[in-house]
């Protein structure tokens, strides 16, 4: 009998990373994306491997799963990784305060940290705001969104996977009270056609509410906009974040020749339409000086945004929201088969999501296999194209 | 909010290009991927790269007005005023609008053994690094290189500006001799050394371009792929001297 077939709708990390666990157990899958790959919520994200030092006081879940999966990732990729740790910066007595809040929050979540003088931090940092008043190292590191999710898709289409892009779902189709297949349409051929399968993993991120209303399915995410400013010199040898918990502008994340500011949050309807607010432009260049002054004698590079898939709580601003991710099975209290969704979460866990995913899949499919994702090397996003 | 009058080319692999016309605006300080994606939110037809917005991925690299740019980081001021003509970039196979196949592309990439990251050689104050400090679980330090990204993005625009690609079939390319030059450069292994240099000096290798050094005019991250493929022959040329001299 041959191997269950499982459909992914969606490639950015978290659909990349789904494909790859599925396809390492022994499932046959077949990954959809409309456009390239990880061509919105992860190919515009802040390149931050999260430490978890961001998220330690204020989001204990996301910090855990956020440490875990940056230690796993240094093993399973490590030759598309900066790593270089990451500076938490106190500027102002209020943070000073905060890094009392934020120690404590590291030990609980295991957090490696180490504590820096300003004169400590400024030899590493030279370009740090000099009235610094303290800073705490960890080991954040960065990456290349593109390339990260492409290490997932080189390993699960050397595993069997299809991977097709340009590839839009424009419905799910229905048999009996169950969700069997997709049907797409091939841009490149401008051709619809139906896949079926056995099972449908909705990994559309903040469109994931509108794939799985094209078979009248709730999922209760809540896109979310955020901005990163990207300015034409690299200012920081290590990420450089703001002592406080999450906020605007609060961090600096180098790449390659650059330094990227984030980030904003604001709630949009429609992830297709994002149009940038042009005073967040602005107040990312104020809050990035705050922390590296020279950043007011460079040239603004490139400006991008994108929607984040968080998962829409009752009464909660969307700075609250949990970064955690949740899996969605849609058949719970009579709802529809052969349909899961996974949603919120972060790029530094999509591993981990997909293991979750994973097993929520064999389980649903009556097999037992276990995820080997956490000790397998993933190949190079070149060898996607072999 | 400009207007601009865009003409995109439309393409499938069975048929014939052609152009589309858009009218669009966008915001004063937008860049041309804002433009491509003003078109696409009229015709979601059209296809294009696009991922990071900040020259990091490499994927939207087009042609603007005939040269080979990464839209996310050309800002609308520095093209001329009112229109603007996109088209996908040359010598890689189109699959569809302004998408080109990279397959062959990422193949000699590959081949070529240049690991995207290296050890970082200088701070970005210039002074030389000292190894960090990496923080290892049990709170432990372990003395550790900085490490970088390459330089280069892996956009392709190198190969589209190849006059010498555009005459001959079988040319490696700017990016994969600069990459076989700088996995030359990285390792200290003599094998290896040699059999880059090999790779290099095949048919199809440094000897083929013709030195119009278009490819580090239009590289957008200043990685300079003819300097290396001189510096290859430069090194090929002193190990067949050292060979006649017995060295």
């Amino acid at each position: 009998m041959p191997a269950p077939h499982v459909v992914i709708v969606g490639a950015g990390s978290t659909g990349s990373a789904c494909a790859h666990d599925l396809a390492l157990r022994g499932l046959r899958v077949t990954v959809v994306e409309r456009g390239e790959f990880s061509n919105a919520t992860t190919g515009r994200n802040h390149c931050l491997l999260h430490s978890g030092g961001r998220y330690a006081v204020t989001d204990q879940e996301s910090a855990i799963e956020c440490i875990d999966e940056n230690l796993i990732l240094r093993k399973i990729m490590p030759d598309a990784l900066e790593l270089n740790d990451g500076l938490f910066v106190a500027l102002t007595e209020e943070d000073l305060a905060f890094k009392i809040k934020f120690i404590a929050g590291c030990a609980a979540c295991h957090i490696p940290y180490r504590e820096l003088t300003p004169a400590q931090a400024l030899a590493r940092e030279p370009l740090l705001n000099p009235k610094l008043l303290a800073a705490v190292q960890v080991p954040d590191g960065v990456f290349e969104p593109w390339r990260f999710s492409m290490a997932f898709l080189a390993s699960a289409r050397s595993n069997g996977a299809v991977c097709r892009s340009y590839t839009e779902v424009v419905e799910l189709v229905r048999h009996n009270g169950s969700v069997t297949g997709v049907k797409v349409l091939d841009r490149v051929t401008g051709k619809t056609e139906t896949i079926g399968c056995d099972l449908v993993v909705n990994a559309a991120g903040p469109w994931a509410g509108e794939v799985a209303g094209f078979g009248g399915i709730e999922v209760p995410v809540q896109p979310t906009a955020g901005i990163m400013v990207t300015v034409g010199r690299r200012m920081n040898n290590m990420v450089v974040n703001r002592l406080d918990k999450p906020s605007d502008g609060d961090i600096v994340v180098p790449q390659r020749t650059t330094s990227i500011i984030g980030t904003t949050s604001w709630t949009v309807t429609d992830p297709d339409a994002i149009d940038i607010p042009p005073q967040h432009i602005q107040k990312m260049l104020e809050k990035g000086i705050e922390l590296l002054p020279e950043i007011a004698t460079v040239t603004t590079r490139g400006v991008g945004a994108a929607a984040r898939p968080l998962i829409k709580r009752a009464r909660q601003d969307e700075r609250d929201v949990s970064r955690t991710f949740e899996c969605f099975d849609h058949a719970r209290d009579g709802g529809v088969e052969g349909f899961v969704s996974i949603s919120g979460g972060k790029t530094t866990t999509a591993r981990g999501m997909a293991e979750k995913l994973g097993d929520l899949v064999t389980r649903k499919l009556g097999l037992s296999v276990e995820c080997r994702t956490r000790n397998t090397p993933l190949l190079s996003y070149r060898l996607f194209y072999q | 909010m400009p207007k601009l009058h865009v003409r995109v080319q439309r393409q499938r692999p069975d048929t014939q290009a052609r152009y589309d016309h858009f009218d669009v605006e966008v915001p004063d300080d937008a860049n041309v991927i804002d433009v491509i994606e003003a078109c696409w939110r009229q015709d979601q037809n059209l296809m294009y790269r696009h991922a990071c917005h900040h020259a990091s991925c490499g994927t939207c690299a087009v042609r603007v007005d005939g040269k080979e740019v990464l839209p996310c980081i050309v800002p609308l001021a520095a093209c001329k005023p009112g229109d603007m003509t996109i088209e996908p970039l040359r010598n890689f196979p189109v699959v569809g609008d302004l998408v080109v196949d990279v397959s062959a592309f990422f193949q000699r990439q590959a081949a070529a053994g240049m690991v995207i990251t290296r050890d970082a050689e200088e701070t970005i104050d210039g002074h030389p690094f000292e190894p960090s400090e990496l923080l290892q679980p049990d709170g432990k330090l372990e003395r550790r290189h900085y490490n970088r990204f390459e330089n280069c993005v892996e956009c392709g625009i190198c190969l589209s500006a190849c006059p010498t690609l555009s005459a001959t079939d079988g040319f490696f390319g700017p990016a994969g001799l600069a990459a076989v030059h700088r996995a030359w450069e990285k390792t200290t292994d003599e094998t290896e050394r040699a059999a880059l240099l090999d790779l290099a000096d095949r048919e199809g290798g440094v000897w083929q371009c013709h030195g119009a050094f278009e490819c580090s005019e239009a590289c957008p991250q200043d990685f300079d792929p003819a300097g290396a493929i001189m510096d290859l022959r430069r090194a090929l040329i002193r190990r067949k001297v050292g060979a006649l001299f017995g060295r």
